[in-house]
């Protein structure tokens, strides 16, 4: 089995939304305390819906590539479907990520949970507090 | 120059430039034909330019901030479906320094490193003790990946940092278990083993390892308070607590988007393996080489990287020695000296002694917490 899917390899080679909106509604930040990888989404919503969304990403090559992805997945995306986002849903997207990438699964689902419950207490994570993980 | 980094270092010093010239000309040519990003860099420079020894500091060089940035996929020369290790480093600022290497770049570090080993350690049998973290819990800290190659050498080990957090009695008892059958070795950041001679110094516990035992760190002298070790301190604890002679007890420096590890001989000299060329910058002009002797920016052109451009200027500043080692070895030899002002403080060794400070300090808050309902 190749060691990234095509998935990753695209996202990763060609991001998509890369960068930080200006002005956002919301903005999620989830960082792994351990091995450093992070994701921060911003997004604007128009009718409890994502109508824009960027991100920010540092760490593996999988971890930048699964931040690509959930901006193309969760544009247009109800706020109330993106907070049941779950890790197999993430891997998935991903084209299936290997043993040791699973964290990146479990990193996108919580990234994107925290853009949900962001957007629900009107909370925007400005620094790079580290949540989750 | 790879399998046997010991017979390349022994060679005549004309002889050691002209292969370090033509190993680093050919990589720089690789890069150049094959990686537009970095082409597009070189601002007129090409492998043309590069003709002699005296040409090298013309290559251009990646800053390694770079390896830190989101877009980072635009350094590798190898596409992402070749590579096969991704090795970070995080410093005080948080973000990871992420290094990607194909199937080929890891191959010639991997023998690179442990052929540097067996020159400069000569082990080949004996029980490491790694004060550390495995790399079954930190697969990708670069430090921890460098040490788990000496455990091909040692005939059984234990990795003794879990869940960062770190018991020097366990230490203590592996240690003695060894004892009479097997060399020791200790191995990890200097920190941490400076932790564990505090802790028998404290406890006055009596050890004393074997005549060949070493003491084999990585990880640098700076804590992540600020403080630093005092290396001479660090030598005469050793000798009184361990019985280790301070010619027996080894520093290296690295950094994990190069694939230089300078590794100290007997003299305490830091040996540049022979596939890399360590130029020194001025601070303020990274374009103009300053001579050896001359404290500067340390970069690092390294010929065996084939996933990205190994030419690399580095946040640290030191100098680097010309001169023949007492110890036989030609080359050049590496001195850190400092981080760059303003460069965060960043490695794998800073990282896990944040986390375990931080860990200690909630262990002790739940004990406070635990006296304080009873």
């Amino acid at each position: 089995m190749p060691r990234f899917s095509a998935a990753v390899i695209d996202h990763f080679t060609n991001p998509r939304n890369c960068g930080r909106l200006a002005d956002p509604d919301v903005a999620a930040f989830v960082g792994n305390p351990v091995c450093g990888d992070q994701i921060r989404l911003t997004a604007r919503v128009s009718e409890d819906a994502v109508s824009d969304i960027g991100f920010e990403a540092f760490g593996c090559s999988a971890s930048l590539a699964v931040a690509s992805i959930l901006t193309e997945r969760l544009a247009g995306m109800p706020v109330s479907d993106i907070a049941g986002i779950h890790q197999a849903q993430v891997d998935e997207w991903a084209g299936g990520l290997a043993p040791d990438q699973q964290h990146v699964a479990v990193l996108g689902a919580d990234v994107a949970h925290r853009l949900a419950e962001n957007h629900r207490d009107g909370v925007i994570d400005e620094a790079g507090s580290v949540a989750g993980g | 120059m790879v399998g046997m980094p010991g017979e390349a270092l022994r060679v005549p010093r004309a002889t050691w430039r002209q292969s370090l010239t033509d190993a680093v000309r050919a990589a720089f040519s690789y890069h150049y034909e094959r990686n537009a990003f970095y082409r597009a860099q070189c601002d007129g420079v090409s492998p043309a330019d590069i003709c002699g020894h005296a040409d090298l500091h013309k290559i251009p060089l990646v800053p390694v901030g770079m390896f830190k940035q989101a877009g980072a996929h635009v350094l590798l020369t190898a596409g992402l479906a070749d590579i096969e290790t991704e090795i970070r480093s995080t410093g005080t600022g948080g973000v990871p320094s992420v290094a990607r290497r194909d199937a080929l770049t890891t191959t010639r570090a991997s023998v690179g490193i442990l052929g540097g080993y067996r020159d400069l350690f000569g082990i080949s049998k004996g029980a490491g003790l790694f004060l550390c973290p495995s790399t079954a819990e930190v697969p990708e800290m670069g430090m921890v990946k460098v040490f788990n190659l000496m455990t091909a050498m040692l005939d059984d080990h234990r990795y003794l940092v879990r869940g960062y957090s770190f018991d020097p009695q366990e230490a203590l008892q592996y240690l003695r278990s060894w004892e009479g059958t097997m060399t020791r070795y200790i191995i990890g950041p200097p920190f941490i083993i400076a932790r564990f001679m505090r802790y028998l110094e404290l406890e006055s516990i009596p050890l004393s390892l074997d005549p060949d035992s070493m003491i084999i760190m990585l990880g640098g002298w700076k804590q992540y308070t600020g403080r630093s070790i005092s290396r001479d301190e660090f030598n005469d604890k050793a000798q009184r607590l361990l019985g280790v002679d301070p010619s027996r007890i080894r520093d290296m420096y690295g950094m994990i988007e190069s694939n230089m590890l300078a590794i100290e001989c007997e003299h305490h000299r830091k040996h540049v393996p022979p596939w890399c060329y360590v130029s020194i910058r001025d601070i303020t002009d990274p374009a103009i080489e300053l001579a050896p002797g001359k404290t500067g920016g340390i970069a690092i052109l390294d010929a065996l990287n084939t996933a990205y451009p190994g030419f690399l200027l580095s946040d640290d500043v030191g100098e680097v020695d010309e001169s023949d080692c007492p110890c036989g070895r030609t080359g050049q030899t590496v001195r850190f000296r400092r981080r760059r002002q303003g460069a965060e403080l960043g490695c794998c060794a800073v990282s896990i002694e944040k986390y375990l400070d931080s860990n200690e300090v909630v262990a002790e808050c739940e004990l406070a917490d635990a006296a304080g309902r009873v």
